[in-house]
């Protein structure tokens, strides 16, 4: 192997002029990238990843200004004209990006916006580019080549739309390729299919390769050696067993442990959490980007700055991870002691349940009859890819939507309807928590007017001493002091914004609480603690959960049933641990395997899912996912739909493998 | 299908809006002041002759009777008759106006389009440079000259300085109007001047937008040359706003045509309005109102319908998960 630098990234900085002064996004990034290698860059929101990215492309916003040297091939990018990069991206570097939709132009067809990188770089013919086109489409294994070049991007599935766009970043057998984020719009079994094939790619085109993620799991699965970066600053950099086995930086091992993952599980465990949130830098704030939030942090810390060679090939700013003179306390998982369960009646009957909605003309089943009953003071988690009808679900239960046919049962009562012809003692029963919690706070009211209004309406307190006191002391229950009061939820960071979404829903003790993808959009440290929290108050208030997300690992962690849903259907409800162990539905287990191992040192089996769930306005004759199933028995599995089967209590599958004898 | 049917329903509730648009156009005329039958006979008419005029116009039917009876033959195609041009049938009067008119908006439209786009795109380009500062305040002075402001500088310019032009647009009796085509340019001017801002402007910001974009972005780092980013990749998609601006504007257009032709003294619709206003001639009024109000409805639908053609993405609903 040629070991030449390809890319030398010298004491990169970059800074931003904004309206509020000057904001540091990256301070002296420094990293070589040799030929053929793969980095992983790690790092949460606002650690300045993607401002790396940008500037290795020579793509920065007209208010920022960088200072230090990005050498490729020897020569410095930032010091290029316009002219000079377009020779240079497309064709020696190139970049594939996020959101593969809003990538691909809408009114350009798939093989023109593919054509012109050949036609433009390599001085092709329109007819040749064509050829290389399809070539390189057949070369990504994506079937029916020319048919897909004549079709508009919205016409195709987002995993096929990003391979379009990772097949327009190879047609000029680039050197250097960025990834940025690039599965994060996509569902686990689509990022599964994605990270072999770029897998795959980086051996066959002989590439390097820089794969920017927040997910350690997925930038383990694609790199040899990882940076992670903490605002705006390399902090540790290695090849990825060490790293994981052995980090160096707090930071790192921080971050590695509030990760939910195989074997974590919230009767064992508690997550780890990073106290605080990730703020923004200012220029003139020197000294460990990680100080405030550090649990290692000593007296002459202040000081520490920039990275060191440790051992070859593994730098660092701080060594301190595991340093013995400050307690591991808050860096390990604890184990917690097991609380003793009360579960008496069922929380919620599901009965023959159907949502159907209408599509230009075309009916939409997402929810298409499910049958199920939680218990009291449980969690039910809810998994699947999008379009599995969990999210329809969820607001069918909370009375956001009304079921088309079949009945909800709270506690007994009937609530198969919209919430506005729910009494109020209902209302007050069953809370929702969304995914983005800027959204669903109104951003003109304080904290106390978020939390209170509910009461008063639907606990009817009157008085507003009595509903402050309450106010505080939920808010105390959610580690918010009595100063939030008087915020407004726009001053709030995400994970705070939350919590006062959760103290809103607790406020009023309810028996269920739905929580939409509760932890999405928040960065993996401030998610544990929200995680730790749910699972505290669950404990405490007996309250259940119907915990709806698409990360297996979260739903792992806190959930003491699973249901996976396909279609609308659902295929396998049991117990946590029976339904993440064998015997298994074949989506099941296509799920499991698609989710990325944390330890480099696992490697999980490879059940791959291609495609997409059915079209769901046809209407299904067998068994849903007999399209994509990789242990389809033949005939029965096209024509007879299969029935749940029962594995011991409550354990059931629905598939022809269990029911064939 | 989809698109059948939202059409269908568009066409039904633009026939409604037009039959509302008539009865309150005829309500509103008939509360003008002055007597019709006085208007007719003049200053020598006597009580006599104003009563049986009255009795033969039929204008002591109640109002919803004589309402019903304009808007029967409405819809038969028969507009009425004039009452200024006694004996002579608005239908024969107002369609070469109306061919007229077109004949200038098209002419305006040619003019202000293309220029308003180009300049537009410009400042959207270079948004916060110089060329987008000047052309921004151009735009934004423009926007506030009035038609009739400008027309007279036109006029002052070209027709009285520098003589090239005819002061008034008036086509010498027993000519047509595509003989004197050179009478359409100042108009044209005028409305180009009024419509520029407003358009460039429109075009300027859908620019920036679309620059903005995930896809401008991935097509610059596609390493394409950046002329060729802007036309082909952003331009085809910034200018969807645009078209739909313009073709909402047609009604507005034809409005605005009211206030140059009769300053010009151009003959179209524009000018028959004011005329017919000014002698009265009530059911010359109701006709030219009327007809502006179904250019403005019929511009709104085919604005409508266009876009859900050209935006493939409003067709796409999505699911709920
Ligand atoms: S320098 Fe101090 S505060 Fe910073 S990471 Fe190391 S131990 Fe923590
Ligand atoms: S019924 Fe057949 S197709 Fe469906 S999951 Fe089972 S084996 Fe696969």
């Amino acid at each position: 192997m040629n070991h030449n630098i390809i890319l030398d990234v010298q004491g990169l900085s970059v800074n931003y002029q904004t309206y509020y002064g000057t904001v540091s996004a990256l301070r002296d990034v420094t990293f070589k990238l040799k030929e053929k290698q793969s980095l992983g860059i790690i790092g949460e929101s606002g650690s300045g990843k993607s401002t790396l990215a940008f500037s290795i492309m020579n793509y920065l916003a007209s208010n920022g200004s960088t200072d230090g040297n990005i050498l490729y091939q020897g020569e410095n990018i930032l010091e290029k004209s316009e002219r000079e990069m377009v020779g240079l991206r497309g064709n020696k570097i190139a970049m594939v990006y996020q959101n593969p939709y809003s990538s691909l132009n809408p009114s350009l067809t798939i093989g023109k916006q593919l054509d012109e990188v050949t036609i433009f770089h390599r001085n092709l013919s329109k007819k040749d580019a064509r050829k290389e086109s399809v070539a390189i489409l057949k070369d990504l294994y994506l079937g029916d080549a020319e048919g897909l070049v004549k079709r508009f991007p919205h016409q195709i599935s987002g995993g096929m739309q990003q391979r379009i766009c990772i097949a327009m970043a190879l047609l000029c057998r680039p050197d250097l390729m960025i990834l940025d984020e690039p599965t994060t719009a996509l569902d686990v079994t689509t990022e599964a299919v994605i990270l072999d094939l770029i897998n795959d790619l980086k051996k066959r085109y002989q590439m390097s390769m820089i794969y920017i993620s927040h997910d350690m799991g997925v930038v383990n699965k694609v790199s040899d050696n990882i940076a992670v970066m903490y605002r705006g600053e390399v902090v540790e950099y290695g090849d990825k067993k060490s790293m994981f086995h052995k980090p160096e930086h707090p930071y790192t091992r921080a971050l590695i442990n509030c990760i939910p993952r195989s074997g974590i599980v919230k009767e064992e465990y508690r997550l780890n959490t990073i106290p605080g949130y990730v703020r923004k830098r200012s220029i003139d704030e020197g000294g460990c980007p990680f100080l405030d939030r550090c649990g290692k942090r000593v007296e002459n810390c202040e000081s520490r700055y920039g990275l060191r060679e440790i051992a070859e090939d593994h730098f660092t700013a701080c060594d301190r991870a595991f340093a013995k003179d400050v307690a591991d306390d808050s860096l390990i998982p604890k184990k917690v002691d097991v609380i003793e369960k009360t579960e008496d009646g069922e929380a919620l009957n599901i009965v023959n349940l159907y949502k159907t909605f209408n599509s230009r003309g075309k009916k939409v089943r997402a929810v298409d009859g499910l049958n199920f009953s939680l218990k009291k003071n449980n969690v039910l988690g809810i998994v699947g890819e999008s379009g599995c009808g969990k999210s329809t679900l969820g607001y069918t239960v909370t009375g956001l939507l009304k079921p088309s046919k079949g009945k909800i049962y709270f506690d007994g009562t009937d609530i198969s309807m919209t919430w506005k012809r729910r009494s109020p003692e209902v209302l007050k029963e069953i809370q929702l928590i969304f995914q983005n919690p800027g959204r669903s706070l109104n951003p003109s009211f304080t904290i106390e007017q978020i939390i209170g209004r509910p009461m008063k309406r639907l606990l009817g307190i009157k008085s507003k001493t009595e509903r402050r006191e309450r106010i505080i002391e939920i808010l105390k229950q959610v580690d918010l002091g009595k100063e939030y009061l008087k915020r407004k939820a726009t001053q709030l960071s995400g994970g705070e914004m939350q919590r006062v979404a959760v103290a809103r829903a607790f406020v009023l003790s309810p028996g269920l609480i739905v929580c939409d993808e509760p932890t999405s959009a928040l960065d993996v440290s401030v998610q544990s603690s929200v995680l730790n929290l749910l699972t505290d108050l669950q404990q405490r208030s007996g309250a259940s959960y119907i915990f709806i997300s698409h990360d297996l690992n979260v739903v792992n962690y806190i959930s003491d049933y699973i249901m996976v849903m396909y279609l609308g259907r659902i295929v396998e409800f049991g117990k946590r641990d029976e339904v993440t162990s064998p015997p298994y539905h074949p989506y099941t287990e296509a799920l499991l395997s698609a989710v990325p191992d944390v330890d480099p040192a696992l490697t999980k089996g490879a059940v791959r899912l291609e495609g997409a769930p059915p079209n769901p306005t046809k209407k299904i004759k067998g068994c849903p996912f007999a399209g994509r199933c990789h242990k389809k028995i033949g005939e029965i599995c096209e024509n007879v739909t299969p029935e749940p089967v029962g594995f011991g209590e409550i354990h059931s599958i629905a598939c022809h493998l269990y029911s064939a004898d | 299908m989809f698109f059948i049917r939202r059409f269908i329903v568009r066409l039904g509730s633009m026939v409604a809006t037009l039959a509302v648009m008539s009865f309150l156009i005829f309500f509103l005329v008939e509360l003008m002041p002055g007597d019709v039958a006085q208007m007719v006979l003049g200053q020598n008419s006597t009580p006599e002759g104003l009563a049986s005029l009255r009795e033969s116009m039929g204008l002591n039917d109640p109002f919803l009777v004589r309402y019903w009876r304009w808007f029967s033959g409405l819809l038969q195609g028969d507009l009425g008759e004039s009452l200024y041009m006694r004996g002579v049938a608005i239908n024969s009067i107002l369609w070469r106006k109306v061919g007229h008119s077109l004949v200038l908006a098209i002419t305006a439209l040619l003019f202000y389009v293309p220029l308003s786009i180009f300049f537009g795109v410009v400042a959207g380009v270079r948004a916060g440079k110089l060329s987008d500062q000047i052309i921004s305040f151009f735009g934004l002075a423009t926007m506030a000259l009035p038609e009739f402001v400008s027309g007279v500088l036109f006029i002052t310019l070209f027709s009285v300085k520098l003589k090239i032009l005819p002061i008034t647009s008036v086509i010498p009796i027993g000519e047509s109007l595509w003989g004197n085509l050179n009478i359409l340019i100042l108009p044209a001017l005028s409305i180009t001047i009024v419509m520029f801002g407003y358009v460039s402007r429109m075009q300027r910001s859908s620019m920036i937008q679309v620059m903005d974009s995930d896809y401008v972005r991935a097509a610059t780092l596609k390493g394409l040359p950046r002329r060729y980013v802007i036309f082909r990749h952003a331009l085809k998609n910034a200018l969807l706003p645009t078209i739909t601006i313009i073709g909402m504007n047609m009604g507005w257009l034809f409005g605005g045509l009211i206030v140059v032709e009769t300053l010009f003294g151009f003959p179209g619709l524009g000018s028959l309005t004011m005329s017919a206003i000014k002698t009265r001639d009530v059911p010359l009024i109701e006709a030219c109102v009327l007809f502006i109000t179904f250019i403005f409805v019929v511009s709104t639908l085919i604005t409508d319908t266009l876009y859900g053609v050209l935006n493939p993405r409003v067709r796409l609903a999505k699911g709920v998960d």
